[in-house]
């Protein structure tokens, strides 16, 4: 008789589920430590001083099931499904957020590009603040995904512009040329990671899940542009300043350790609206579309300008360009 | 003439017709709609919605191609613009563009709308440089740099339109076709895509800001700010960029 025993529980709450499927190394390892730690939790539990709340149970368990969770590439539709109820659940019991987690691919025959305009960019970093605010980044380390080179008029030389001016602009005789990630159509950063966590997307964004990054860093120091940021402690948000329209291969919660970087706002993007660097320019210096589109705007940048990208002899492709009027 | 003699003839007509044909339709005439596209016809749905629209929504507007103008692949360029009034739903071509532009409504950002709520049919004396007591906040730097008087661009009759250099009117919501009538080459890039901003993202209705969105039109230079905070390079632990 193979009637079901186990009733409607959350997925993976009951070990009993679990043992009836057939599981990999991966999994049973995660099962092993799952078991360690309901076994902690109902040891400790029976402590007077180190009493768990069912709340402290259900943590520790959603931690061990994120740390062997497959990778986001491998993971079928349920398991995506479940990964996705499992984060936003840890996001409520660390950070008591809200947060909506989504996992929407690529739309076909979408290629996303992005063009600079360095004589309209006055250097207001309103891009800088609008890329913090809507990726969660780190207050703490004040990471910024995005740079302003304030550089002297005539040439555009990285090495003589200075990122961290701090006065009025813009300043006369100067121009501003912003840099992020660059999205490279033969991005270095991903064939050096070891682990596989990094990779292209079919809209040319290139991505990282967060959960199978190792951090050894060796992408950072692939990227010929500086363009990835790493988390040397767990990233410090505001309860209040946090984005909760948030996507798995985006601006979800990270972790201490791991590499992020610009996703051309990918849980916006793909839903057709602009990356907030876009919208938030008060200048209108950024141009971002669909490069298959003919009729796009980045078309007719790229059509009608004289447009150049960031050390174009590495053969890295960027799909960024930069023009001018 | 012989047939060979006949051959070339007829060739080098064609090749000018195509060359001035050319030459006709890459010339922008920014003053100027093309001709035969004065007012489009709306059917009553579309003039009903446009009545019913509030100013400053973001709504467009039912577009048309236009005969004269052709874009890239022989495609018909075409322009939705959109205001308040019930006529909106005209429908003209403008420059180098390939997809309808939907611009915001110019009467829902100034605060002293309706003109007509002063100036009821009174004609205004504009050509002096005289600004009168309740436009107190217009700075004339832009009138004062180009020797132009408010005559220039406003019109004297109708406040509430704008004069363009043909003595052709222009409404607020238009004023691209002023502005253009100087800085075309802006023009060209704003019906492109590299000038102006998007604002509705990146996908489907190509909704833009217009020229005075940003530009105060009677001092329309960039202002000096203070930045957003600097980058703590140290603390991120790379390298400067």
């Amino acid at each position: 008789m193979s009637a079901d025993p186990v009733p409607d529980l959350p997925p993976g709450v009951d070990d009993g589920t679990l043992l009836q499927k057939p599981v990999d190394r991966r999994e049973a390892l995660g099962l092993l430590m799952a078991g360690l730690a309901a076994g902690a939790a109902a040891a400790s539990a029976c402590t007077p001083l180190n009493a768990s709340t069912p709340e402290q149970r259900e943590l520790k368990l959603l931690e061990w099931q994120e740390f062997t969770q497959k990778h986001y590439r491998r993971m079928t539709e349920a398991e995506r499904a479940e990964t996705i109820q499992r984060l936003e659940r840890l996001a409520k019991i660390r950070h008591n957020e809200d947060a909506t987690i989504a996992t929407t691919d690529a739309q076909p025959g979408v290629l996303f590009g992005y063009a600079f305009n360095v004589s309209k960019c006055k250097g207001y970093r309103r891009c800088v603040e609008a890329c913090i605010n809507e990726n969660n980044l780190d207050r703490h380390q004040d990471t910024q995904y995005i740079r302003i080179f304030e550089m002297e008029n005539g040439v555009v030389n990285l090495d003589e512009a200075d990122p961290t001016y701090q006065h009025e602009v813009p300043l006369e005789g100067h121009f501003y040329l912003g840099t992020q990630c660059f999205q490279c159509a033969n991005p270095p950063c991903v064939p050096v990671c070891p682990v596989g966590a990094t990779w292209q997307e079919p809209d040319g964004i290139v991505v990282i899940d967060y959960n199978w990054c190792v951090g050894c860093r060796a992408c950072m120091a692939a990227c010929p542009y500086w363009a990835r940021r790493f988390n040397w402690s767990a990233p410090d948000v505001p309860p209040e300043e946090v984005n909760p329209n948030q996507h798995y291969l985006g601006n979800r919660d990270r972790k201490k350790g791991c590499v992020e970087k610009c996703t051309f706002c990918i849980h916006r993007t793909r839903e057709g609206r602009l990356p907030a660097c876009a919208e938030a320019c008060p200048t209108g210096a950024r141009v971002f579309g669909n490069l298959l589109d003919p009729d796009s705007e980045i078309r007719w940048v790229l059509a009608h300008k004289t447009v150049f990208r960031l050390k174009e002899e590495l053969g890295t492709e960027p799909r960024f360009w930069y023009f001018s009027d | 003439m012989s047939q060979p003699r006949r051959g070339i003839a007829l060739l080098a007509i064609g090749a000018v017709c195509l060359v001035s044909g050319c030459r006709e339709g890459r010339t922008i005439r920014w003053d100027q709609p093309p001709a035969g596209t004065a007012v489009a016809q709306v059917d009553s749905a579309t003039a009903a919605r446009n009545a019913a629209m509030e100013p400053g929504a973001l709504t467009t507007v039912q577009t048309m191609p236009v005969v004269r103008w052709k874009g890239p692949g022989g495609r018909p360029f075409e322009v939705g613009r959109r205001s308040g009034a019930p006529e909106a739903g005209y429908t003209r071509l403008f420059g180098t563009i390939t997809l309808p532009i939907a611009l915001r409504s110019r009467a829902a950002s100034l605060n002293q709308y309706p003109c007509t709520s002063c100036h009821q049919g009174q004609k205004i004396v504009m050509e002096n440089k005289r600004i009168g007591d309740a436009h107190q906040n217009i700075k004339p730097v832009h009138p004062d740099q180009t020797g132009a008087v408010c005559a220039t661009c406003h019109s004297s009759n109708d406040v509430e339109t704008l004069t363009l250099k043909s003595g052709e009117r222009a409404s607020l919501d238009e004023s691209y076709r002023l502005c253009a009538q100087c800085h075309f080459s802006q023009a060209d890039a704003w019906a492109g895509g590299a000038h102006g901003k998007r604002l509705d993202g990146w996908e489907g209705r190509r909704v833009v800001m217009a020229c005075p969105d940003c530009h105060n039109p009677h001092d329309p230079s960039v202002k000096v700010l203070i930045p957003f905070r600097a980058p703590q390079l140290e603390r991120t632990g790379g390298h400067a960029p």
